[in-house]
């Protein structure tokens, strides 16, 4: 617990090279070196290839994305529980490599279908259109299973972003930002302690998110330090639900936790963060959401933004917190995706809460999206939801768009009644 | 001068009634019956450029005629299409509503009048209606409430309830100038400050069923087996969606007493599959459901069981479906049915 000073480089040019090398904003990788990184018993071949904002390309099949971090050589407490041991993340100084991601892309099991386009009408949906993207593809090795093959990719995505950023740490940096531990701030200035609550959907294998390299399966709400999350204390290894996931990326740049440090100490207290699980069945959520507030009134929280991951179920785990939240004393909001069907016209949500009304509306899932042809597709040679070349003209809805209704709040996307074509 | 098309069915265009059902798609200048009245009230700054009218029946026969039509309004070149008033016509409702809706999709505004009991109401498809009265004889305030609504409308005004503005309000995507995470301290910081009905995304309202008798005495009735588990025969034949499912489908029973591991698989993308591969009755009840049958205390299962994925289903497609397996298992004389949840 401590402070943490991101030292940030900005990512304006990559290529495939001779060396892994940062110099000047452009970042250069030795395919080699990273396919070394990447070998693990469980894989076969692997390959990497960059693609970046603007291009004509589409990655198909995406797994997760993960920014390029380091907090020394070997990582040096970077992405905890995977990388480094536990215990060392969230302070002392973390190199990022901003503008840039390292995407797994490929076939697994319960994976369903995600989609990032480069360029077009998608591109404005999703933050990994807006980075320049390393897209790690994989075969599985003969024999291997598909638990090992995630397991091995999770593991090999990981290190070749902590080896990344390793090459910037003796580059001048663009940026520095200096962040305290939540919490650990004077009280008694009146304003209210805000806490950001994050759900994490943990419904097993190819559905789970990890927190300081364990499965989160069956956790309990728990406070967590922002400046760990920072560095990488939550992995996600949740395939369902493209628009609707939380990759690591986004942990890593959580929206909430930035919204909140950005007010800190103007007209509210950032006063910390509680990851809870998203349990499976409706006593368990319901056991959750008490747990979540009495953990709430317990830390002296006041006020609560409440955020999820995944479809229709998850909306009840943000909504019985709002609930039991506000029954406890605090002032909530949640963020939910609306889900209206393609014209609109359904109810957007699937479960609201009823003691507080103040939601957020991430966009529609539903709605329709006409993506143009592209040259290049990387992550497979089918979309196998339309059966259609990756690189061909289709008509999508949003629910495919990796991010696009970002549960985390990155994205723009809101909706608002009536008809944008007479508004 | 912003171009008006009004479409009306054959018996508003002076052709005929029910003799003249069958009327196909005709369009003629300027304003006929209850559009002379529409143009009168709304006044100089608009005009009813052309009439198109159907036969009530020949207008609901086949979504190809709805595209005829609209072919004839937008050769009109309108500003806006006026669908109506269609009262509780139910055929008329019909073609008013379907026409609005292809409108919609076409980006052509339009703005549709119909009372609220109308069962065209529910096919708009988000398409703007105003109410209307129930018949003909309440044509003047109708079309008081529709033309005040058209000039709202040109004026790129959005109708609300105060308008007379029916049906299901769509809601649309657009781009905020902030993320939704900035917007959501936002929102605290208000209700916060007392603002206790701030709020993006307004309360859902959903249907509520009225569950049926139940049966006095199950040994004598046939019951079905359904599951939204979506397990299909090993290899997903017909591809049944994993998410966001657009059908449903239905495979034999008969002649099965058990669902044998390897036969049959769950393609559910909401959960994980393991123990519903391991064990397919986990999904689909049919072996206790065969020693029931054995033992008398249920009639007969149902020869087929019928399957959809419930992951991401939109409400619209769930209720559809739900209409569809109520017709075909009552067809089948079917009293009674387990479906299973995931």
């Amino acid at each position: 617990m401590g402070d943490l000073t991101r030292i940030i480089h900005h990512v304006n040019e990559v290529a495939l090279a001779d060396a892994t090398r940062f110099d000047g904003g452009r970042l250069t990788v030795d395919a080699a070196e990273a396919r070394r990184i990447l070998a693990d018993p469980a894989l076969g071949d692997v390959r990497v290839t960059w693609v970046s904002p603007g291009q004509s390309a589409r990655i198909i099949k995406v797994l997760d994305a993960v920014e390029p971090r380091t907090k020394g050589p070997g990582g040096a407490g970077i992405f905890p529980g995977f990388v480094s041991p536990a215990g060392t993340a969230g302070e002392g100084d973390t190199h990022v490599l901003a503008g840039a991601a390292v995407v797994a892309a490929g076939f697994l099991p319960r994976a369903q279908e995600a989609v990032i386009d480069m360029s077009g009408p998608a591109a404005p949906l999703s933050p990994l259109s807006q980075t320049h993207n390393l897209v790690v593809e994989f075969e599985p090795a003969d024999g291997a299973s598909w638990e090992d093959v995630d397991a091995a990719v999770r593991r090999g995505v990981l290190a070749l972003a902590s080896r990344l950023a390793e090459a910037a740490l003796e580059a001048d940096p663009d940026e520095v930002a200096t962040f305290s531990t939540p919490g650990t701030q004077a009280n008694g200035d009146g304003l209210p302690r805000v806490v950001a609550i994050t759900n994490l959907q943990t419904q097993g294998t190819f559905k789970d998110v990890f927190v300081n390299g364990a499965s989160f399966v069956g956790g309990a709400p728990t406070v967590i330090d922002a400046n760990q999350i920072d560095d990488g204390a939550i992995v996600s290894g949740q395939f369902g639900h493209p628009s609707l996931k939380n990759p690591t990326y986004v942990h890593q740049n959580h929206p909430v936790i930035a919204a909140l440090r950005a007010r800190d100490g103007q007209d509210l207290r950032f006063a910390g963060v509680v990851i809870s699980p998203e349990p499976v069945d409706q006593s368990s959520k319901e056991r959750v959401a008490e747990a979540t507030a009495e953990l709430c009134v317990s830390a002296g929280f006041d006020a609560a933004i409440i955020t999820k991951e995944g479809g229709g179920n998850a909306d009840a785990d943000v909504a019985l917190k709002m609930d039991a939240l506000e029954s406890a004393g605090l002032t909530t909001v949640g963020l939910f995706a609306e889900m209206a069907g393609p014209d609109g016209t359904g109810p957007p949500i699937v479960v609201a809460p009823t003691k507080a009304i103040a939601m957020v509306s991430t966009g529609n899932y539903d709605e329709r999206l006409s993506l143009p042809e592209m040259e290049v597709a990387l992550g497979g040679a089918e979309l196998e939801l339309l059966r259609v070349p990756a690189t061909s003209a289709m008509e999508l809805p949003t629910a495919v768009v990796y991010c696009a209704l970002s549960p985390l709040g990155w994205g723009r996307l809101t909706c608002a009644n009536g008809l944008a074509a007479l508004a | 001068m912003k171009r008006i098309v009004h479409y009306v069915n054959q018996f508003f265009a002076g052709v005929g009634g029910e003799d003249s059902a069958s009327t196909p798609p005709t369009s003629v200048d300027g304003p006929v019956g209850p559009g002379r009245k529409l143009q009168q009230l709304l006044g100089p700054g608009c005009e009813i450029v052309a009439t198109v009218y159907c036969g009530d029946d020949h207008a609901v026969s086949a979504p190809a005629v709805t595209q005829e039509i609209l072919a004839l309004v937008q050769a009109a070149s309108p500003d806006l299409l006026v669908a109506g008033p269609a009262f509780t016509s139910g055929r008329y409702g019909l073609a008013c509503a379907s026409l609005a809706k292809a409108a919609l999709a076409a980006e052509l505004p339009v703005l549709a009048a119909m009372h609220d009991d109308n069962p065209g109401l529910d096919e708009a498809g988000g398409a703007p209606v105003v109410r209307s009265g129930e018949a003909a004889r309440q044509m003047g305030p109708s079309l008081d409430t529709l033309a005040a609504a058209v000039k709202l409308v040109l004026a790129g005004e959005a109708l609300t309830a105060d308008d007379g503005r029916i049906g299901a309000v769509p809601r649309t995507s657009r781009m905020s100038d902030r993320n939704a995470a900035t917007r959501a301290v936002e929102l605290l910081l208000a209700r916060l400050d007392g603002d206790r009905g701030a709020t993006e995304v307004p309360l859902p309202t959903f249907d509520h069923v009225h569950p049926a008798d139940p049966i006095d005495d199950p040994s004598t009735v046939t019951i079905a087996l359904l599951t939204e588990g979506a397990l299909v025969p090993e290899g997903n034949p017909q591809r049944l969606e994993s998410a966001r499912a657009t059908k449903w489908l239905r495979y034999p029973l008969d002649g099965h007493d058990t669902l044998a591991p390897g036969e049959y698989r769950s393609v559910h993308g909401g959960f994980s599959t393991v123990w519903a591969n391991e064990d397919p009755h986990r999904i689909l009840p049919l072996d206790v459901a065969r020693e029931l049958e054995r033992e008398g205390a249920i009639g007969h299962i149902y020869g087929e069981y019928l399957v959809t994925a419930g992951n991401g289903t939109s409400v619209g497609n769930a209720r559809r479906f739900g209409i569809e397996w109520a017709a075909d298992l009552r067809h089948s004389e079917v009293r009674a049915a387990v479906l299973t949840s995931t």
